[in-house]
């Protein structure tokens, strides 16, 4: 389980996280939704060891996670708003570089592992062609893989559907909801509430660097009144 | 007619030694600089003060006084610091000293130009600070700077020929070495200009195609 306790994050003076606490368990979401500027990237930007917070913890099963070795421990894993490929390598070496130079794998392991990871996201025959030349679509699915190898146990998604059309959000929601299946723990940030209306997780409205509403997607889903603060910030976004 | 073709034909033995010493001289500059301008540049991004400043002046010194200095001050101060080298030696280290200044400049714009997400992707994968450089930023700073880089050579071909004050037999100074024997001023001096064109000319093309190969965009 992962279980974040008073997170907070504060830049020149201006607070852009304010006593964030949430848990979430193996095979959960938790999606993050909110406007531009409220926290969402901050956040997950935190969890994965790219910008410190102030002060709050992080418990990975119970575990203490120090902010500025995070990313050391592969524990979390991130997919980036614009996915930030190694467009000078292939989408081989994508995957098998940080597994040789970080996890210490064989160049064989390596390409084991890449192999039977772009077999699975569709990506098999593209594996020598240089990541600058993928569409949308495939560079999400190579950004997803690319975290995938390295096992963490938390997966974060900044903005993924942002750059791409309504046919590819479902595609990418069904990615999404497929790394729960597999047991991952999901950590969404987004505005696009598209994509939360094809996943089934926790629904964390943000304002302010504050979350003010807290709903199951089903619950929502369900009874849409009971949460008025979601529902009017979908209803401003549709 | 002006131009004497059959001085051209006899001198070429002679020309073409000179112009092996002058691609000598800009290759040995150039890898010097390459080398030493990319530390520099990496000296220069790491947001230490103290080493920023260093190479910031050193930068200032090499590019603010003339090449011509530097390779005067090499052949004569190296031998004072107990290194006795040929002058061809001592001028391929002077220019590469030079060049390094020129290069560094040109790979630090490089590194600059990487986004700060290639740097973020690579930190939360978990890469050193060491492999994000060698691996993630290097490769992609050099590809972007390949023209400059290109372009700096081909001025250290040219350049090269200030090598002749020190003694070092390369094109020019061949070229001079047939003037003074034959007076035919504007011949040699067309067969050298032509020499020039077609080392330079053949550095871009090679260039061209590298960028061309180095390309992420290109087929593969």
């Amino acid at each position: 389980m992962l279980k974040i306790e008073k997170l907070q994050k504060s830049f020149k003076n201006q607070i852009i996280l304010h006593n964030i606490s949430f848990s979430v368990n193996e095979g959960e979401i938790a999606l993050f939704l909110g406007s531009s500027g409220v926290g969402k990237s901050t956040l997950l930007r935190i969890l994965t060891g790219l910008d410190p917070a102030d002060s709050g913890s992080i418990y990975l099963d119970n575990e203490l996670l120090d902010f500025h070795t995070i990313n050391t421990t592969h524990a979390i894993g991130m997919v980036f708003q614009h996915f930030n490929l190694f467009e000078h390598l292939t989408v081989e070496q994508n995957i098998t570089l940080p597994l040789e130079r970080v996890l210490k794998y064989s160049a064989e392991q390596a390409q084991m592992i890449a192999h039977n990871l772009l077999k699975q996201y569709g990506l098999e025959d593209k594996k020598h062609v240089y990541a600058a030349r993928l569409s949308g679509g495939q560079k999400q699915r190579l950004a997803i893989a690319r975290a995938i190898a390295m096992k963490p146990r938390v997966m974060c998604l900044d903005e993924p559907t942002s750059a791409l059309d309504p046919v590819l959000t479902s595609y990418v929601a069904q990615n999404i909801q497929h790394l729960a299946d597999n047991g991952y723990i999901v950590l969404v940030a987004t505005h696009d509430t598209a994509l939360l209306q094809q996943l089934n997780c926790t629904i964390y409205l943000m304002s302010k660097g504050s979350i003010i509403e807290v709903a199951q997607s089903q619950n929502f889903k369900n009874d849409p009144h009971a949460y008025p603060l979601i529902k009017k910030f979908i209803a401003g976004h549709e | 007619m002006i131009i004497d073709f059959p001085l051209i034909v006899d001198s070429l033995p002679l020309l073409i030694q000179g112009a092996f010493v002058t691609l000598k001289i800009a290759l040995g500059g150039c890898l010097i600089g390459i080398i030493l301008g990319t530390a520099l540049a990496l000296l220069h991004t790491s947001h230490h003060a103290l080493l920023q400043s260093l190479v910031t002046c050193y930068v200032i010194i090499i590019r603010g006084t003339p090449m011509l200095i530097q390779i005067l001050c090499a052949f004569y101060v190296l031998p004072q610091l107990g290194l006795k080298l040929d002058t061809l030696s001592t001028a391929i280290i002077a220019i590469g000293l030079n060049s390094a200044a020129y290069i560094s400049q040109i790979v630090k714009a490089g590194i600059s130009s990487v986004g700060m997400g290639q740097r973020e992707a690579a930190a939360a994968l978990g890469l050193s600070k060491h492999d994000t450089i060698r691996f993630i930023i290097l490769p992609q700073a050099l590809r972007i700077a390949l023209p400059a880089l290109g372009n700096e050579f081909v001025t250290l071909v040219k350049d090269s020929s200030l090598a002749s004050v020190i003694g070092v037999a390369e094109l020019s100074k061949q070229g001079r070495f047939i003037i003074s024997k034959t007076y035919d001023g504007i011949t040699v001096f067309f067969a050298l200009a032509i020499l020039y064109l077609i080392i330079t000319s053949t550095i871009s093309l090679i260039v061209a195609q590298l960028e061309k190969r180095m390309s992420c965009d290109a087929q593969n």
